[in-house]
């Protein structure tokens, strides 16, 4: 009976191979519940979803157990960069414009047990880069920092053109591709291995946590761990003005193979990916969840 | 792998950055990127399409990003930019902008970008417009729609430009392209920067064109770019320095080119002209050239707040100075326009018509021409231009005021001899006079205008009210080309009736006459008077066009039932009951769909090609012996018209049986000329009695009008009665008889040709008839009269007296 089933969900695959990999289910989240949603990001266990009420809106955060949506902040732009530290607290950054129009940035802890908010690095002026770490969190800003037992797990961030990969309490930074505009979203794989992030101009690199580059696998954006092997990545093109595609891709981290999720007009983008679920946006601020199946 | 720094310890994570607190720092995006197909290439000469050397828009972007970025550090900013060169791999993806953005913690964003209207050639304007996220006046990041507004008031100050409208256009990008919903532009979505993109001006007016291909004057723009900011971040009081730029044309010399150009970009940039910037003293505290690419753009970079001097030389126009007040961060515009060096005097080059005496003699529309030896000022050359006898007519300058073009305004008189002076105080450009008069004579031809050959339906025609064909012919060869458009007809209440387009038939070339022929598209209603109108302009191949508009008044009629009264003496149902005499080898008869009654028409093919034969002739199987015309009897055709010019005759002979062989005297009377197309009814008096129909004939009157159609006659009918032509008796308007009462001749006078007059009694019997348009009645007794005059297939009956 379970083999029936899956051959019926093999059916609706939608652009996947039919061999490899194939989507089994798409739900789509929040329907009728919620306004636009954007930057959705799945914490590591999967039963939580963070995402940008809005464009430029706050952050709020789905409990896939109970379904009840809580909002987490109403800061402007709290959504955009939203992350899970390692010691299961939200870490999001509000901004300012002061009055010399210099805009001050501020990062905060949300946690979720308690729902307390509280802020752990005071505004300053200048960039504040979330820090994806294996334990506790870090929050990397222009002036001051904000870091939290990263030192006992590995940690991953990108500033410029540097990707920066801390262990043991050791921080260094690495070029693996030149990139004039500079390196942008980068992850740990689940099993803490590998860091992927993507280089501008380039695309995405997975190199090993002494900052060799063991594969460049495409010219995507976005991308985000699936498991240990696979990648999630939003492939988009655009006129110089605006999209005209976008779809979702997997990709595997060793760059032998890729395949779609989503077809090119389904304008499907920003996707996260943790326990075995993926989900995305569409440049409407619809959220959807997929479900693959992957045939070795 | 590439180490780049060493350990870094969670301390050093955690310790103080090195950007400064208050430094503002800037995001610049330069659109675009890699020539490709998301890029914007304008094609400018001298460049082809696709050459990277010419205009294209992430040349122009990037240059403006480079100096805004250059500008913004000596200004104390800090920087970042989303690329250097300019790759299609360097045209980074719109999300990986916007998170660029986002991760480098600027204060502001600016994406820069040129405009294109997208439209034809036709709609070119130039105006710089801001855009940032959101509705307008509501930006999705607070402060973006200030920073586009503080840009703009610089965007719009630059005098190197041409703007078509005054005021910086600033809107939400989801009210400015409402299509595309909340999508907005990319770059701008999800951009928590302070953000807008800029369309900087509109690359597709050519001028601008060429200006954005000029290094310099992108840089200018990037130098606003910079004040934009500055006032935003309310720093405009801390950079010290400023700049000199401008553009230089020619002072009056148009530009030769057919792009839409506006104010002063209608004059002649100057290439490769020197500017130096001279301090009090008249030392040289800098060079530059202006390119040579048509823009006329330079620019001094960086200079110091101070009283200068530019100078400008160049080989072809006098050198000009100006003095110049430099402020800190500001920008100093001074415009030049040089005048052209001209030392010699102006004189006439060239000249058309060209003719002497002895020959041929020219068109009536020819233009008169005077080509320069200079650029000539308009006002003092067209008030020394003379031409005797005088003519009523415009000038039209060309080639940059080297050429002055005079056109009649309606024709020149024919076969006339005309003489044309230009004094000797036109003056060139520089103001310099010719000092001798110049004169020359030409002689004209003896046509000047186009002349209507045939016209359907013409004044007072009764066309029928189906498919009716307007057809227009001329003595010459009609210009196609929008000639649909000089055509109208009118219904009563003013209503334009529209035309079956894709029917049009114009002359070809080879034609042995001008026409057009017009389908209505609807049947008309009877009764009804409709005008048609043929606009002046009509014109033939050299130009020549109508002496006047035409009016022409018609009236359709339906042919639904035959006159009362009327005998059928053939249906045409069964063509095999006529035979062309065999005599003739000219003609086909079939039986025809094209019909008005029943269900057939007699169709007759004819085709005068390569014969000399005079006439077709059409004749009944057997003898109409059954019915007999008498004196004053009619004979009527509905006839199927092709517009052949043809005379139609009916041939009567005795109604006594006639043994073949027999000798007779047939009369023959002129029922119609085909000068119609469709359906007409046409008929004839009999003349004689006791006489039956023999044949119809058609004989040739204009070859002219074509070498082969098709004619269909559909029922052929006898009307008993001395004039009795079974249609009501009509006057038409422009048929006018006089004198009324008359002595010696009636005489009949339309504005279309008359093909005869018949003067009836009032018993009906024709007592007199011409073939002319007069009828002598000398000999006639004095009474009251009906005169019919045959017109144009119509006929027009007119009470008269005669008198002794």
């Amino acid at each position: 009976m379970k083999k029936i089933l899956l051959l019926l969900l093999a059916g609706l695959s939608l652009t996947a191979a039919a061999q490899h990999v194939s989507v089994t289910s798409k739900t789509r989240l929040l329907e009728g519940v919620e306004g636009p949603a954007y930057r959705p990001v799945l914490s590591p266990d999967g039963s939580q979803l963070l995402f940008a009420a809005g464009e430029n809106g706050g952050l709020k955060m789905l409990d896939f157990n109970s379904g009840v949506v809580t909002r987490v902040s109403d800061t402007p732009s709290a959504g955009t960069d939203a992350f899970w530290g390692g010691d299961g607290m939200v870490y999001y950054v509000g901004q300012e414009r002061r009055p010399n129009n210099l805009v001050y940035r501020t990062g905060y802890a949300y946690n979720p047990a308690t729902a307390q908010t509280e802020v752990v690095l005071e505004a300053q002026h200048g960039a504040v880069l979330p820090v994806h770490a294996t334990r506790g969190a870090a929050l990397k800003g222009s002036g001051k920092s904000f870091a939290k037992a990263i030192n006992r797990g590995t940690a991953v961030y990108t500033a410029g053109a540097e990707l920066f990969i801390t262990r043991n309490g050791v921080t260094r930074s690495y070029t693996p591709v030149p990139s004039h505009a500079g390196y942008l979203w980068a992850s740990l794989s689940p099993d803490g291995t590998r860091v992927a992030f993507y280089a501008a101009a380039r695309g995405i690199c997975v190199t090993d946590l002494d900052g060799n580059l063991l594969a460049e696998i495409g010219n995507y954006e976005m991308p985000c761990w699936y498991d240990n092997d696979y990648i999630i990545a939003q492939n988009a093109t655009d006129d110089g003005h605006q999209f005209t595609s976008s779809q979702i891709l997997i990709l595997k981290a060793d760059g032998s193979f890729k395949t779609a999720l989503t077809t090119p007009t389904s304008m499907a983008m920003q996707p996260t990916a943790a326990a075995g679920k993926i989900v995305y946006t569409t440049i409407d601020g619809l959220l959807y969840q997929i479900n693959i199946s992957i045939n070795p | 792998m590439k180490l780049k720094s060493i350990a870094l310890t969670l301390a050093a994570l955690c310790g103080i950055g090195i950007a400064s607190a208050q430094q503002p720092h800037v995001y610049i995006n330069p659109g675009h990127g890699g020539h490709d197909s998301d890029d914007r290439n304008v094609v400018v000469a001298p460049y082809a399409a696709g050459d990277t050397s010419g205009f294209w828009e992430s040349n122009s972007n990037m240059w403006k990003g480079f100096a805004l970025q250059e500008i913004l550090r000596k200004k104390g900013y800090k920087t970042s930019i989303s690329r250097v060169s300019n790759t299609s791999a360097d045209d980074l993806p719109l999300s990986t902008i916007v998170a660029l953005s986002n991760a480098s913690g600027a204060d502001v964003f600016y994406s820069i970008h040129s405009n294109a209207t997208g439209a034809g050639e036709g709609y070119r304007i130039n105006f710089p417009l801001g855009l940032y996220r959101g509705y307008t006046g509501q930006p999705q990041v607070p402060g973006s729609d200030k920073l586009a507004s503080d840009l703009g008031v610089y965007l719009l100050a630059n005098q190197s430009t041409v703007w078509t409208k005054n005021n910086y256009d600033l809107y939400g990008d989801w009210t400015f392209y409402p299509s595309w919903g909340l999508q907005g532009l990319g770059v701008l979505r999800g951009n928590q920067v302070v953000s807008m993109l800029d369309e900087g001006s509109f690359h597709d007016y050519i001028p601008e064109a060429y200006r954005l291909i000029n290094r310099d004057y992108c840089w200018v723009e990037g130098w606003n770019f910079s004040l934009g900011a500055d006032r935003y971040f309310e720093r405009l009081d801390q950079y010290g320095l400023g700049i000199v730029t401008g553009n230089i044309r020619d002072d009056r010399l148009l530009r030769a080119a057919t792009f839409v150009m506006h104010g002063a970009d209608t004059r002649q940039p100057v290439n490769n002209a020197t500017v130096r910037l001279l301090d009090a003293n008249g030392n040289e505290l800098q060079v530059t050239h202006t390119d040579n690419i048509e823009n006329g753009i330079y620019l001094f970079k960086y200079v110091a707040p101070g009283t200068y001097t530019v100078e400008v030389t160049d080989e072809q126009h006098f050198g000009q100075s100006k003095q110049v007040t430099v402020t800190a961060n500001t920008p100093t515009y001074c415009n030049f326009d040089l005048k052209r060096v001209r030392n010699t005097p102006p004189e006439v080059i060239s000249y058309a018509p060209v003719w002497t005496d002895g020959d041929l003699p020219v068109a009536c529309n020819v233009p008169i021409v005077l080509q320069f030896n200079w650029d000539m000022d308009i006002e003092s050359t067209e008030a020394a231009f003379e031409i005797t006898p005088p003519v009523e007519g415009t000038f039209t300058w060309e080639d940059t005021n080297y050429r002055l073009v005079f056109n009649p305004e309606d024709a020149f008189d024919v076969n006339t001899l005309y003489t044309v002076t230009l004094r000797s105080t036109a003056q060139h450009g520089g103001g310099t006079e010719m000092g001798t008069d110049f004169s020359f004579q030409f002689n004209t031809q003896t046509r000047n205008h186009i002349e209507k050959v045939m016209l359907w339906p013409d004044e007072g025609a009764k066309p029928y009210t189906k498919s009716l064909n307007v057809e227009f012919r001329t003595d010459s060869l009609l210009q196609s080309k929008d000639l649909l458009n000089l055509f109208r007809v009118l219904d009563k209440d003013g209503n334009e009736v529209a035309w079956n387009k894709r029917g049009v038939k114009n002359n070809k070339k080879g034609d042995p006459f001008g026409y057009i022929r017009l389908p209505i598209s609807k049947e008309l209603n009877a009764g009804e008077t409709y005008t048609l109108q043929i606009d002046r302009n009509v014109a033939d191949t050299i130009g020549l066009h109508l002496a006047a508009p035409m009016n022409i008044n018609f009236t359709p009629v339906d042919f639904a039932t035959l006159p009362q009264g009327a005998t059928q003496i053939a249906d045409g149902e069964n063509a095999a009951q006529w035979e062309v005499d065999g005599n003739y080898k000219s003609a086909a008869l079939t039986a025809s769909t094209t019909h008005l009654f029943g269900s057939k028409a007699l169709q007759c093919k004819w085709d005068f090609t390569d014969t000399d034969e005079p006439a077709i002739e059409l004749l009944p199987v057997q003898t109409l012996n059954d019915v007999v015309f008498g004196r004053g009897d009619t004979i009527g055709v509905y006839v199927w018209g092709d517009m052949s010019a043809h005379k139609l005759q009916a041939v009567f002979m005795p109604s006594a049986n006639l043994a073949p062989g027999d000798n007779f005297e047939p009369t023959t009377v002129d029922v119609a000329t085909i000068n119609f197309h469709g359906w007409q009814y046409v008929y004839a008096v009999v003349p004689t009695d006791g006489q039956v129909l023999a044949a119809l004939r058609l004989t040739p009157t204009d070859n002219r009008m074509g070498q082969s159609g098709t004619v269909v006659i559909d029922d052929v009918i006898h009307l008993k009665g001395s004039g009795n032509s079974g249609l009501n008796e009509t006057t038409l308007a422009d048929v006018v008889v006089a004198p009324n009462p008359a002595t010696d001749y009636l005489i009949a006078s339309a504005s279309s040709p008359i093909m005869g007059v018949e003067l009836i009694d009032l018993n009906g019997r024709v007592v007199a008839r011409n073939a002319g348009n007069y009828i002598n009645v000398s000999n006639i007794a004095a009474g009251n009269y009906l005169m019919r005059v045959y017109v144009n297939g119509l006929v027009s009956t007119h009470k008269v007296a005669v008198a002794k």
